[in-house]
């Protein structure tokens, strides 16, 4: 058999930045196949983005520093090129997708990258790769009108309009919805598979890597620690979590049941197949009846009959609400699930009065909206917003606090600022610029903020969204311990995992009504439902779904009574929701 | 009362933004959308500089009257015309004031009248052709004339981030005011009111900035992984990049009819002149 040569080759190279003078890559030794599928993975600041930046020339012929080692990239040694030609070969499509695309229009995307290196075809090459990703129907629309989901596809077009031998992604499943990163995900294997493009993603989420990639690189501390094909590389589970990443929850799960197992399932199909054996074959329950609650519980706050809609830019009107109505109550953890669109966002705007509704009357805490001034709302209800950049209106931190009390002349305000730092572990950080700190560290900054105006009623809106795997369940930690400050939480969220471990009460918005409201267990019982409303569950759930243990299993723990051959053991949950509603 | 504070409220950001995309982007169908975007340009710097050169008011009317015809045939969006309108009012009420505040008569109004009609004039003009021509063939044209790529690219690039600038704006203005304190009095004509406003309005520009300036350097970056840099030293690339942009006879023919216009114009005004005697100092 003839070897083809790697398509990308790295030897003992090493890199530096000039401002920091430490190594970000230390002697780092690796080879990619022609049309491998790879990983690369590893925790925060292990080199993981320098890497897949040598990949494509931006360093060293962008980003000036000291490198030593040899690179070639299709058998060409990088150094001696540039990025413009090492682009050709290999496509990036960034983190931060929305900054790559340049152009008005996505017929314009696509066509850009090929124009400037003066194709005369470069049309026909901008449509080829508008039809392998079959972005056909929204090539005259304007980048600035499309979803997040087209968006990364049009990024991904662009890069593809060149017709790369590689593609790298960097975390596409942290920035977008999960039914979305799924759908990118298939594309990229049709793309491996189907045109012999080697692919490599920067991915925490273990879930999408077992499914899709065939290799896997883990780096740490600028090292490349192996690089062995998926099946290998998700069974090394206490490896992966010394280095914060988490396994997937099949393999989790078998674990848990079996510490011995030899080859312990790594997606879904095969955890079904490998639990079959040790699942009853139960007869299918039925969902239990939401136990009454005790009392009821106090208002907190309330819709009555609101329309809300938006002129779109064709100058037609499109509604987002018709007539709906809505109560939450204390002690409440709410999520809001449902598709792009679905309104979310604008449910939880209008609760914080800059956004006003049509028809309709909302109060919060008792008191009417209509007429109140947001400022005023605002010492009821907090909004925080999805991109915490958008809440850092000060120059550090601290400052961003105590805005609000400040503004009040409140006395307390520099005790209150000390606690909530605290408690947000931002003490080291309190003095920083909101922006220069990385996504995790923002948002814990973003929920401080928020809760510096002491509220009675908290809005998150996707507060798990492009967070690593570390981030995310340190947000999902606060998130429960913020019950001891605010009276009900309301989370707009596309994360059916925080659903699942969170959420008291789940609502489902699908084009402006309310499609359920109840517990998450009756929700991830409910697959139809799930499906017609674009929600994704989480695996342990589709593992449920598929061997008939229903109610489903949230978690791994709720999971494992079943395996052990005894009934299930949920805790009975209180919700007030299907009570006070009928 | 209530009708206006009707009309007010469909005034938001919103529909500012809406309104700006579809002037710049929307479809059109108009003769000037069809033209070559140098000939277009080239009739906007006529009427740009011509007005300045006469004090005949007789041609100014004249080509008043045809800015206004052409300005009708473009259809332009109604909330534009109330800003160039509201702003032309404004002004001329305010001149009139003060000369007879001052102590003046109306002959201080109608000199300062002729000076109004040519920014009208070049007003009407910039509306036009900003109306008809998009950024994208906007800033291909002034490729063209050799002006700078990155000069050019930046135009485009503007525009297309705009509406995202637009939304970034409103939700940190609306950052502003869910920590902010509204004035709890209201003052002389609720002096305090507007004065809270503009000062948000005016701090919500900073965060922006900074966030704006720590995305640029993906983009500088994608630009550059996209051979932005590479196709700027290659000729071949930007004859390529616009080789759509042709003269036809459709544009010549416009040339020729606004010179004869033009011409008409000046010759009537030479006959027929309207001019007001010029006081010495």
């Amino acid at each position: 058999m003839i070897m083809t040569p790697p398509i990308i080759e790295l030897k003992q190279v090493s890199f530096s930045y000039p401002s920091s003078g430490e190594s970000v890559l230390h002697d780092v030794s690796l080879s990619v196949e022609r049309g491998d599928f790879l990983a690369v993975i590893g925790g925060n600041g292990s080199g993981k983005t320098t890497l897949c930046k040598t990949f494509n020339g931006l360093i060293p012929h962008y980003y000036n520093g000291e490198l030593a080692g040899v690179i070639r990239i299709n058998g060409e040694a990088a150094q001696d090129t540039n990025t413009a030609l090492l682009s050709k070969t290999v496509g990036y499509v960034y983190q931060d997708f929305e900054s790559q695309l340049v152009r008005p229009r996505v017929l314009d995307e696509v066509r850009f990258a090929p124009l400037n290196y003066g194709w005369q075809d470069y049309k026909e090459r901008g449509d080829e790769a508008l039809d392998m990703l079959g972005l056909n129907d929204i090539k005259d629309e304007f980048i600035w009108q499309l979803s997040g989901g087209q968006k990364h596809l049009t990024a991904l077009a662009s890069v593809l309009s060149l017709q790369p031998d590689v593609i790298i992604v960097d975390e596409p499943v942290a920035q977008l919805d999960p039914v979305h990163a799924r759908e990118i995900y298939y594309t990229l294997q049709y793309l491996n598979r189907e045109h012999g493009i080697t692919i490599i993603v920067i991915e925490h989420h273990t879930e999408f890597i077992a499914e899709f990639a065939q290799s896997v690189l883990l780096m740490d501390a600028g090292t490349v620690k192996w690089k062995k094909p998926t099946s290998e590389a998700m069974r090394c589970t206490t490896e992966l979590q010394d280095h914060n990443i988490l396994p997937p929850p099949v393999t989790r799960l078998a674990e848990a049941v079996d510490a011995e197992a030899s080859r312990a399932p790594i997606t879904l199909e095969e955890g079904t197949d490998w639990f079959r054996p040790w699942v009853p074959a139960t007869s299918p329950r039925h969902i239990r009846p939401v136990p009454p609650a005790a009392s009821k519980r106090a208002e907190i706050a309330s819709f009555d009959g609101v329309t809300q809609g938006y002129k779109t830019v064709e100058k037609s009107f499109k509604w987002i609400f018709e007539d709906l109505s809505l109560s939450f109550y204390e002690g409440e953890r709410i999520a809001l699930v449902g598709g792009n669109g679905a309104g979310k966002s604008s449910l939880l705007k209008m609760l914080t009065g800059i956004l006003r509704p049509r028809k309709g009357h909302i109060t919060a805490a008792g008191q009417a909206l209509h007429g109140t001034s947001p400022e005023k709302i605002a010492e009821l209800v907090t909004y925080i917003y999805q991109n915490p950049e958008e809440m850092f209106i000060e120059d550090n931190i601290r400052a961003d606090i105590e805005y609000f009390l400040k503004a009040r002349k409140s006395p307390e305000t520099s005790t209150y600022a000390d606690e909530l730092c605290r408690l947000f572990s931002l003490e080291d950080l309190q003095h920083k610029d909101g922006r220069l700190l990385s996504g995790g560290q923002q948002r814990r900054a973003s929920l401080a903020i928020g809760l510096g105006t002491q509220p009675s009623l908290l809005l998150l809106d996707e507060p798990t969204s492009s967070l690593d795997i570390n981030s995310r369940e340190e947000v999902a930690r606060l998130l429960h311990e913020l019950k001891e400050h605010v009276k009900t939480v309301v989370t707009a969220t596309h994360d059916m995992d925080l659903v699942a471990e969170w959420a008291s009460r789940v609502i489902v918005l699908n084009e402006g009504t309310v499609e359920y409201d109840g517990g998450p267990r009756g929700l991830f019982s409910s697959h139809e439902l799930m499906r017609r409303c674009s929600l994704y569950p989480p695996q342990i759930v589709r593992l449920s779904e598929k061997l008939g243990i229903q109610p489903s299993a949230l978690d791994i723990h709720e999971f494992l009574p079943f395996v052990k051959g005894g009934g299930p053991c949920y805790e009975s949950y209180p919700s007030v929701a299907f009570e006070n509603q009928r | 009362m209530n009708r206006i504070r009707q009309w007010l409220s469909k005034i938001n950001v919103e529909t500012i933004k809406i309104e700006l995309m579809n002037t710049a982007y929307g479809e059109r169908t108009t003769l000037m959308a069809k033209l070559d975007p140098r000939v277009a340009i080239i009739w906007y710097l006529l009427f740009a500089i011509l007005p300045w050169l006469f004090w005949n008011n007789t041609i100014l009317i004249g080509m008043l009257v045809y800015m206004v015809i052409l300005t009708a045939l473009s259809r332009i969006s109604p909330l534009i015309l109330f800003l160039l309108c509201f702003g032309l009012v404004t002004e001329a009420g305010y001149v009139i004031f003060t000369a007879l505040f001052f102590g003046g008569d109306l002959t201080a109004a109608a000199a300062l009248l002729t000076f109004t009609m040519k920014l009208t004039i070049i007003s009407l003009a910039s509306i036009v052709i900003f109306t008809n021509m998009d950024p994208e063939r906007f800033s291909d044209a002034l490729l063209r004339f050799k002006v700078p790529e990155t000069f050019c690219f930046g135009i485009s690039y503007g525009y297309r981030m705009l509406p995202i600038l637009i939304d970034e704006y409103q939700n940190i203005f609306n950052s502003f005011r869910l920590r902010g304190r509204f004035p709890e009095k209201k003052g002389v004509l609720a002096w305090r009111y507007v004065y809270h406003f503009c000062v948000t309005a005016v701090k919500a520009f900073y965060p922006m900035i900074l966030n704006t300036a720590k995305r640029t350097r993906t983009t500088v970056e994608a630009l550059e992984v996209k051979g932005f840099t590479y196709g700027m030293h290659n000729p071949e690339a930007k004859e390529l990049k616009l080789s759509y942009l042709k003269t036809t006879k459709k544009d010549v023919l416009f040339l020729g009819i606004t010179g004869v216009v033009l011409i008409a114009i000046i010759y009537t005004g030479t006959l027929y002149p309207i001019e007001r005697t010029i006081h010495q100092l």
